[in-house]
């Protein structure tokens, strides 16, 4: 056999390509096999992602921000890293970090831990100031660096106004969850709830990652600068008439929109821990809604409409008063005692006699029909507004086993019923926007996919007529100017009414030395802008509303009138004639 | 037939021809299954970089949510009824009562409204796009091209 000359030629190109070929083929393998890399690009291996979407920001009418978010961080060690743990212990306290806290956390760690947590809700600056330290210490020539301190920042909840609205708004834990005011009932929409998936660890498959949709942004109706108007008279108020506490509610009478809502005491939001200082036990967080009250003369409105409504009395319907009635069994008497004669139902309202109503509900309207109205006022029902821990009060209806007959009396002048403010500024809607009562409601609108979708009005009733509403709007009015009361405020016709209510004992009778101070109006009469809510709890300068409570609402309507751009009556009527 | 005897007679005589025709054709089933290999390892190369780069760009997009709502909450701070109350009196303002307007009536004046956030033309997020190249299969992509150049070839 003869071989070719050249062949060895030949064969040493093949093993080279072969050799060339299968190194491609070997680098290949290595690669994909690399344990090195297999975490990274393993097809199938997922990892453990945490997701902090965040949470929907709370906006006021204008777009003030009043709940948003910021950055706080986790801060963790990672013992498998041999920390250096006098020197992890400094470098925590000198960034201000609490050293309790971090103590605590890793005693309560398992033995055979491998990550503990040492501290959480960091501020930015405390972080930013350890990973200074962190960064130092990386070049340190000792080895004592604090490589195994990690950070992991995510979302916490801010207030920028702290406790202005503090009452509405609620606020967020640390685990994510609102309570009370908007921040619970909207809780499910506001919470863009952080998650902890699987994903895909290859990032080939990057685009497999799940989208964490954010909370929603909601706007409320509320107005930050007639909010902190009231919260400011409120605050006044409290410190001149030694009341125990106050609540102030401005309604848009149209819409239902809540302007401004302010109870006593407020919360900085930022600080919410201090909740059971600062609610000390059964402390309700937002009377206007949560703490139901006798509300006294404020009331007689409601009667009065029902007995104009059905036609049991006229204005000029004329009562003569003994200074007593008798209604059940029981005598009722007027709020000094006195007898005031003859008097038109203006003149019972001006003069807010108990014994004129009490006939009036008994003698004129009796059971069914008043009870009725009360009902058809919403009285013993919640409102339902967009806020968490409302209370709904308590109307006692013939057949209840409690209910007694004299009850159809003192119910007329708002004793032995008892509401919430703002189911009273609910019912005297329908005085002031033409026999419509509105649902009162704080969310003005939400955001989604970037659209905002607006709270509509609703009507909850229509419990009397436009022409009963205008009727009493008028005598209410009237007694105002009659009485010159507080109340007035110069250039704008006003209609309103006070109440001097007495608070009953728990265990029966009426407490002799407190009360309760309220007063409700709406102006401008013939084309209302606001409802204002005033109570105050026992005041101790004053027993009569008409002195503590009315100028409060003066106060707010002169503040209501500026921030709204409501010109006097005269400047108004006259432009609208031109 | 006299063609095929040479050509065994050739082959009995050099046998290295044999050999090296098999040496050839495993050379080019090695340099084919090098070049897939080199490709796939190309293309994988690619994938893998673009999606480092949408992890990076995801973490930035999170770092940068994070800064937006640390600036908001820090304006609205700075913004707040307290805060601009203080400056305000610091430059000598003080809240208008009643009797400091004057109202004037101006032709088309519109009174302050409550804000609408809307993101000024957009209906819906905007949906990451992924060309089909990327995500169809080989015979879709044909199909596609076959579609493509059939419809530019018809006539109205």
């Amino acid at each position: 056999m003869k071989r070719h000359p050249h062949a060895w030629r030949y064969l040493s190109v093949a093993f080279l390509l072969a050799g060339l070929g299968i190194a491609v083929l070997v680098q290949i393998v290595r690669i994909q096999n690399s344990p090195a890399v297999a975490g990274v690009i393993n097809l199938g291996e997922r990892v453990w992602k945490d997701f902090y979407p965040p949470r929907g920001e709370i906006y006021n009418r204008h777009g003030n921000l009043l709940a948003g978010n910021k950055t706080v961080y986790e801060i963790g060690l990672d013992l498998t890293d041999n920390p250096d743990m006098p020197t992890v212990m400094l470098a925590l306290q000198m960034s201000g970090i609490d050293l309790n806290e971090v103590n605590y956390r890793i005693s309560q760690a398992p033995v055979n831990a491998q990550y503990i947590i040492l501290d959480d809700f960091v501020s930015t600056d405390k972080a930013e100031q350890l990973m200074t330290l962190q960064k130092a210490a990386y070049a340190d020539p000792t080895g004592k660096n604090l490589d195994a301190i990690y950070f992991k920042a995510h979302y916490a909840r801010s207030y920028p106004e702290n406790d202005l609205a503090s009452n509405v708004l609620g606020f967020v834990t640390e685990d994510n969850h609102g309570y009370l005011g908007i921040e619970e009932k909207y809780d499910n929409i506001l919470a863009g709830i952080p998650v902890r998936l699987l994903v895909p660890a290859d990032p080939r498959r990057a685009t497999e990652y799940p989208t964490i949709p954010p909370g929603q942004t909601i706007i409320l109706t509320i107005d930050r600068e007639i909010q902190s108007a009231i919260e400011n008279i409120l605050d006044q108020a409290l410190a001149t008439t030694g009341a125990s506490s106050g609540t102030i509610v401005v309604m848009d009478p149209r819409t239902g929109e809540i302007l401004a809502m302010s109870s006593t005491p407020r919360l900085n939001l930022n600080n919410y821990q201090s909740i059971t200082t600062v609610f000390p036990g059964e402390t309700p967080f937002n009377r206007a809604i949560s703490q139901a009250y006798e509300p006294g003369s404020v009331a007689k409105i409601l009667t009065m409409a029902g007995a104009l409504d059905s036609g049991a009395v006229q204005p000029d319907t004329v009562f003569f008063d003994e200074g007593s009635i008798l209604v059940g069994g029981f005598r009722i008497v007027n709020w000094n005692g006195g007898a005031w004669g003859y008097q038109d139902m203006t003149g019972c309202l001006a003069n807010s006699l108990n014994v004129c109503l009490a006939w009036v509900s008994s003698v004129k309207m009796e059971s069914d029909s008043f009870y009725s109205y009360m009902q058809r006022f919403g009285l013993g029902h919640a409102t339902g507004i967009d806020l968490a821990q409302e209370t709904s009060g308590r109307l006692k209806l013939p057949g209840d086993a409690d209910w007694r007959p004299v009850e159809l009396g003192t119910n007329a002048f708002g004793q032995g019923v008892s509401v919430t403010p703002i189911q009273m500024v609910m019912a005297a809607s329908a005085l002031a926007n033409d026999g419509k009562m509105v649902y009162p409601h704080v969310l003005y609108g939400q955001i989604q996919d970037g659209k905002q979708s607006n709270t509509r009005t609703q009507i909850v009733g229509t419990p009397i007529s436009a022409n009963t509403a205008h009727t009493l709007s008028e005598m209410l009015a009237n007694g105002l100017e009659t009485e010159s009361s507080a109340a007035l405020v110069p250039g704008y016709r006003i209609a309103g009414k006070t109440g001097t209510a007495q608070i009953p004992l728990p265990g029966g009778g009426y407490d002799q030395k407190d009360i309760n101070a309220t007063f409700i109006g709406w102006g401008p009469v013939d084309d209302p802008r606001f409802i204002v809510y005033v109570w105050l709890e026992k005041p101790q300068s004053n027993r009569a509303a008409s002195v503590v409570a009315a100028p409060i609402f003066k106060k707010v309507v002169e503040e209501l009138v500026v921030l709204m751009d409501v010109p006097p009556d005269a400047i108004r009527l006259q432009k609208n004639g031109q | 037939m006299n063609n095929v005897t040479q050509i065994v007679q050739k082959v009995r005589q050099a046998p290295w021809r044999v050999q090296r025709q098999w040496i050839g054709l495993f050379l080019l089933a090695l340099v084919l299954m090098a070049m897939v290999a080199g490709i796939y390892l190309n293309v994988t190369v690619g994938a893998t970089l673009a999606g480092r780069e949408i992890q990076a760009l995801r973490n930035e997009i999170t770092s940068n949510q994070r800064i937006n709502a640390d600036s908001e909450t820090q304006l609205a701070r700075l913004t707040s009824v307290e805060a601009m109350q203080k400056r305000a009196e610091a430059m000598a303002f003080q809240p208008a009562s009643l009797d400091d307007i004057t109202y004037v009536a101006v032709a088309g004046y519109v009174a302050q409204s409550a804000v609408d956030l809307s993101t000024p033309g957009s209906s819906k997020p905007a949906a990451p796009v992924i060309l089909p190249e990327y995500t169809e299969s080989w015979f879709d992509y044909f199909m596609d091209q076959q579609a493509s150049s059939a419809s530019a070839g018809a006539q109205p």
